[in-house]
This record gives structure tokens, C-alpha cells and sequence, in this order.
């Protein structure tokens, strides 16, 4: 393990701190997993988001940025001792940006069983459009 | 694909507290060797598609509890098994993308260190999150015995 942190340096060491932070009250934040797939219409955004209820979620979409806080609606009860860990409490927060191509109205967002499924429209004037040979 | 640039997350580590005083010279640099070191080990650890998935262990006076991450997968599709110590969860999630539906096996084994009532574990999945719960054996709670002295 010292020799992998030898040679990549970023698996050993705490993350610095990063720019562009709006919210400094999260505490400690971690990215989630996340997948973008992307459609003639649209931009599809799959997020894990494990133990967050609708509740707990939070999306802003910023000029040009498309923000994703979700809080852990699960608290160790009272009680419980833990045994061993391999998932952790903090908060996710997933900041994606883009070239505001997007159609901010029209967001969709969908949270079903830890996964949330978000749909960006594009914009009308970015869509590919055929154009006919006179 | 024009939308995939990730700017990081607000970290608080101990440089926080001093403000952007302290920020490293170097941060800019070395978020740009953590992107190409995430990237070019990005397939090694995908745990989108890892068939392993983290599982965490409690425990309180009657029970033991198993708490596993498993977003997205069906309640259907999740199978939780005791044999003797160990307690093995597995699973599938499914996508269904347009060029068809894939689907991933979730498998995982945990060693359970108290002896349980097998016939008595439950299981409850909810936001993503499996819990099972194991009741303990009887004879392994801690017990309580009152001697009168005389």
C-alpha cells in the first residue's frame, strides 16, 4: 500500500481544498457515482446515490451548472454498535458543469431506490437539425 | 460529449479552517494529476459495474445488523442467504439502455461473528439500502443473574 502511495500520491493524502465551493456547511463530501449518457435530445444523467430519500435531495441548476447535494436519511440509531465499515456518512455533492446547451425548464429528475435519474434537455437551438438541399 | 467536465466538490479538511490563506499553490496541479490518475484507473474501480459493494456491520443487544448499499437493483432480484457463520447477499441490477438491457451480478459474503437464529433473519430494502437483521441466540446475550446474598 506505501508503494502505491508512492507513486500515486492523490490515494494517500487528503483532498486539498478545491475552488468553486458555494456551500462550505456540507461538512466532509463525497462524489457519488455517476454516469452521463447523452441522445440527440437530451442528456441523461444516472446518479447512486445509496440511503438519500426524496427528501434529503437537493438539485439547483446554476447558469451553466447543474449542482447535486443528497443527505443520508439514515442515522445510526442509538444503540447500534458499528462492527466494521466500509461505507461512509458524509454527504454526496456532485457539481457538473456545462455550456449552458441546456434547457434549465425542463429538467426531469427521478429518484427511485438509491438511483436518480436525471434528464437535461437540450436547448432548441443546439439540437442537430437536418437541413434541406435546395 | 460537452457537459463532462467535473469540477470538485467543497472538501473540508484541515486546511479549511484557515482559509484560502493555506490553499496549497499546488492544488490546481495536483487536481489535474487526480483527474488523469482517476481516469486511467477509473476501469479498475467502477463500482457501477464492481460486483462487490460495501457492506457494514452493527450490532446491538438482541440483534446484529448487515447494512449493504445496493442502489437500484429490484427487490425481487435480492437474494440473502445464511449458511453456518457467513451471511451472503446477492443481487442484480438492471439497465435497460437503449441498445438493450444489461445486467450486473452483486455478490457478497459477510461473516457474521455472533451466532444468530437463521430462521429468524429479515431483511428491508429501502432508498437503495438492504438491512438484515439478524436476531442473536439466546445463549449469546449477555446475561443479567441476580444472587441473593445472605
Amino acid at each position: 500500500m506505501s508503494l502505491i502511495n508512492a507513486l500515486i500520491p492523490s490515494l494517500g493524502r487528503l483532498p486539498a481544498r478545491r475552488q468553486g465551493s458555494a456551500q462550505a456547511d456540507l461538512g466532509p463530501t463525497v462524489k457519488p457515482v455517476y454516469e452521463i449518457k447523452e441522445t440527440d435530445d437530451a442528456y441523461g444523467v444516472t446518479v447512486h446515490l445509496p440511503g438519500v430519500s426524496k427528501d434529503g435531495l437537493e438539485i439547483t441548476a446554476g447558469p451553466g451548472e447543474f449542482r447535486l447535494v443528497g443527505r443520508r436519511a439514515w442515522k445510526q440509531p442509538e444503540g447500534w454498535t458499528s462492527l466494521y465499515r466500509e461505507s461512509n456518512d458524509a454527504t454526496y455533492e456532485l457539481v457538473l458543469t456545462h455550456d449552458n446547451a441546456i434547457n434549465a425548464d425542463q429538467i426531469a429528475a427521478e429518484l427511485r431506490d438509491g438511483v436518480l435519474r436525471v434528464s437535461l434537455p437540450k436547448a432548441e437551438a443546439f439540437k442537430p437539425r437536418k437541413i434541406a438541399v435546395s | 460529449m460537452r457537459i463532462v467536465r467535473y469540477t470538485y466538490p467543497a472538501y473540508r479538511s484541515p486546511a479549511t479552517l484557515l482559509g484560502r490563506l493555506s490553499q496549497s499553490p499546488w492544488s490546481g496541479l495536483e487536481s489535474e494529476i487526480d483527474r488523469l490518475f482517476e481516469n486511467a484507473l477509473s476501469s479498475f474501480a467502477d463500482p457501477a459495474t464492481a460486483s462487490n459493494f460495501p457492506v457494514d456491520l452493527y450490532e446491538d443487544k438482541d440483534n446484529t445488523y448487515v447494512r449493504a448499499e445496493l442502489p437500484g437493483v429490484t427487490r425481487d432480484d435480492i437474494n440473502v442467504e445464511m449458511v453456518e457463520d457467513y451471511l451472503t447477499i446477492t443481487a442484480s441490477r438492471k439497465t435497460t439502455e437503449a441498445e438493450g438491457e444489461q445486467s450486473f451480478s452483486l455478490s457478497r459474503s459477510v461473516n457474521i461473528p455472533e451466532e444468530v437464529q437463521a430462521d429468524k433473519v429479515s431483511a428491508a430494502y429501502e432508498n437503495g439500502v438492504l438491512t438484515v437483521t439478524l436476531p442473536k441466540r439466546e445463549e449469546t446475550k449477555p446475561k443479567k443473574i441476580t444472587v441473593a446474598v445472605k
